[in-house]
């Protein structure tokens, strides 16, 4: 039951900015995800939230409450490291428990509490047990567990099951976001999956050099990256170096209706958004490879111009390796200078009447309205 | 039917390439084993063979005497106490000295920490004649620390010079690299990660040394106890410089027994008695490294 707010949060570390003018909300109980690549300065923000490194320039608040310069030990925060950090020398419960005996807590009720959190993470009469003598999906509960059991204002979680499998991932994944929703916590999970962020997140904040790209639920982020880098981070995506002549876009062997003024510009497009049909001569993009992953086809391209792309289709659309394909965009959205290009709805009457020019203006300003469209085919 | 066969034939096959490996690895060993019986166990051999017999009328006779002499001897037996006291005393004083040292070189991300490091191996380079000299020079009487309270206006110090403090100093001094880099050893096990994650639970810096650090280090200060403690009975040019003629340790003893009172025997005894001595911690240490092989494995 608890907000989080940075204030413009900044780290140094000599010369380098690791983290740079970091403003963040987090709201009552929501699960905010960082997520950036390595080094993009998501577990050093972290790290600032827990108290273990002290910010260069910005605050951090609690619950209103500046908490900048308190100590982690005072910090009403409880954070699960991605290596587990367990005490090995203890047996698991000595080590969720030791956070309540710090606290002088009658005996029952750290038997009572410990046995409880445990139970939590679904690891009830494990409590004699070494940790060593756990699996690492076991650990990682301990290590949740231990953090649970002292009832934190706000759960910081690092990379925490960046170590574990794909199959543990998604399972132990799913048992945070309903122990989060049963406990009603606020959470910051930092992870540089994207499928794990999209999985868990209420909203995203991805970080890139130290500075938030974008901050919005998961499917803005996927839909309507701001930047071109969230673009290129977030999901698959096909980015073409293109040029806009006359009102209209050339890339690979597209010409798409823009509103933009002449020049250089990078066209983004979705594998899913890009619509393929079958090409009437040799002028069209090639089929490199076709993958069947039973719910849709993954078709590697390569366009006249030697760029690479991929699209997906329906299982039975039919495409084989060494065809020709013309490429029919559904949605697409243009870069410059690395950020969207604002433009207005597609103009009516322009060909091709398949396109959509299915672009956010200033995300602020047409919150609200229907500026994706769903093509229908 | 296939598969049953196969298992005879594919344990055969292992059975072969270990019988295979075997001879180089037994000379591999050869020679190390062969210098240490050649050099070490034939003259220990020796060396407890002549203090448990005596030339008797019938030739060679077995006899304690030689051990009953060394345990009623007030003298003998003065010099083994004040060895046995020297080595604890330095002991003690090496963990309490180097483990927060090595906690701060571990934990510390400051550039400070190497010099600092630097400083604490450099007892490493100099040669133990030096040190002794140099502990003359300033701690003696007259040395630099009674000139400088001289020159502040305080009373002269007494000068550890002569007594038991003398080799404590000097030996602390010495031995202080080789403590240091095995309790830094051990503290590499005590990750960053779960020390924060007790900060994390509320621990304090006191809470965190006793119910994190201390038990993950204890087999590693058992080690450096064992090994500070074997160096020191050995240890002879700063208790035979720094020390004390009456009572000395065990080291110059020996020394003077076989050279100034020309009595092999009776110095082979105080060396059989302090080597027992030493097999008693080396069995500690022995015991300590096989626990945490242990650990490691289960």
């Amino acid at each position: 039951m608890a907000t989080l707010e940075t204030r413009n949060l900044g780290r140094r570390f000599g010369p380098t900015r690791a983290v740079d003018d970091v403003s963040l909300a987090v709201g009552d109980g929501e699960l905010l995800c960082l997520l950036g690549p390595s080094g993009s300065g998501k577990s050093t923000v972290l790290r600032m939230l827990g108290g273990f490194e002290p910010p260069s320039a910005g605050a951090v608040l609690i619950d209103g409450d500046d908490v900048t310069r308190l100590a982690p030990e005072r910090r009403p925060t409880g954070m699960v490291f991605q290596s587990h950090a367990l005490w090995t020398h203890m047996n698991v419960f000595a080590n969720v428990a030791f956070g309540l005996k710090l606290r002088r807590l009658p005996r029952a009720e750290v038997r009572r509490r410990t046995e409880a959190a445990l139970d939590m993470v679904g690891l009830a009469g494990f409590g004699e047990r070494r940790p060593t003598q756990l699996s690492g999906g076991q650990q990682q509960r301990v290590a949740l567990a231990r953090s649970l059991v002292l009832e934190p204002k706000i759960l910081l979680l690092d990379e925490p099951f960046a170590s574990l499998d794909q199959h543990l991932r998604e399972r132990l994944r799913e048992e945070v976001r309903e122990i989060q929703r049963r406990a009603g916590i606020t959470m910051v999970f930092v992870t540089h999956g994207q499928d794990e962020a999209l999985a868990l997140a209420d909203r995203i904040a991805v970080m890139r050099e130290g500075r938030l790209e974008q901050v919005d639920r998961p499917e803005v982020v996927y839909r309507q990256p701001r930047t071109e880098f969230v673009a290129g981070f977030i999901g698959q995506m096909n980015l073409i170096d293109a040029r806009v002549e006359g009102g209209r876009l050339f890339a690979a062997d597209m010409a798409l209706p823009v509103a933009l003024a002449d020049g250089p510009a990078r066209l983004a497009l979705r594998p899913e958004d890009l619509g393929l049909a079958a090409a009437t001569d040799e002028s069209g993009a090639r089929v490199l490879r076709v993958t069947d992953f039973g719910a849709h086809l993954a078709i590697d391209l390569e366009t006249i111009d030697g760029q690479r792309l991929k699209a997906t289709a329906e299982p039975d659309a039919g495409w084989m390796a060494g065809m020709r394909v013309a490429l029919r965009p559904r949605r697409f959205a243009v870069y410059r200078d690395g950020h969207l290009c604002p433009m207005p709805a597609q103009r009516a009457g322009d060909p091709p009447v398949s396109l959509q020019t299915l672009v956010a203006g200033q995300p602020a300003a047409t919150a609200g309205q229907p500026v994706w469209h769903h093509h229908q085919h | 039917m296939s598969s049953v066969d196969a298992t005879p034939i594919g344990a055969g096959a292992k059975a072969r390439g270990a019988g295979g490996r075997r001879p180089i690895g037994l000379l591999l060993v050869a020679a190390p084993v062969a210098l240490v019986l050649g050099l070490i166990i034939w003259p220990v051999a020796l060396s407890v063979f002549d203090t448990l017999t005596v030339h008797g009328p019938q030739g060679l006779e077995f006899s304690l005497e030689a051990y009953r002499f060394f345990f009623t001897d007030g003298f003998s037996l003065r010099n083994l106490w004040l060895t046995i006291r020297v080595a604890a005393i330095c002991t003690v004083l090496l963990l309490v000295i180097s483990l927060p040292i090595a906690l701060y070189l571990r934990f510390s991300e400051t550039r400070l920490a190497g010099y600092i490091q630097a400083l604490a191996l450099f007892p490493l380079f100099v040669p133990s004649i030096l040190l002794a000299y140099a502990l003359i020079r300033t701690l003696g009487p007259n040395g630099t620390v009674d000139t400088l309270l001289v020159a502040a206006g305080l009373p002269k110090m007494p000068t550890p010079y002569l007594t038991p403090w003398g080799p404590i100093i000097g030996l602390v001094w010495d031995n202080l690299p080789l403590t240091l880099l095995i309790v830094l050893a051990g503290l590499a096990n005590v990750s960053r990660a779960s020390i924060e994650a007790a900060r994390d639970v509320g621990a304090g810096s006191l809470t965190i040394l006793w119910h994190i650090i201390l038990p993950r280090i204890r087999g590693t200060l058992l080690v450096a106890a064992s090994f500070v403690i074997l160096g020191l009975f050995s240890a002879f040019t700063l208790p035979y410089l720094l020390g004390p003629a009456a009572p000395e340790m065990m080291g110059p003893f020996m020394r003077r027994t076989i050279i100034e009172v020309d009595d092999p025997v009776q110095a082979r005894t105080q060396a059989v008695v302090t080597f027992a001595l030493c097999a008693v911690f080396a069995l500690f240490y022995v015991r300590s490294v096989a626990r945490s092989r242990r650990e490691q494995t289960s």
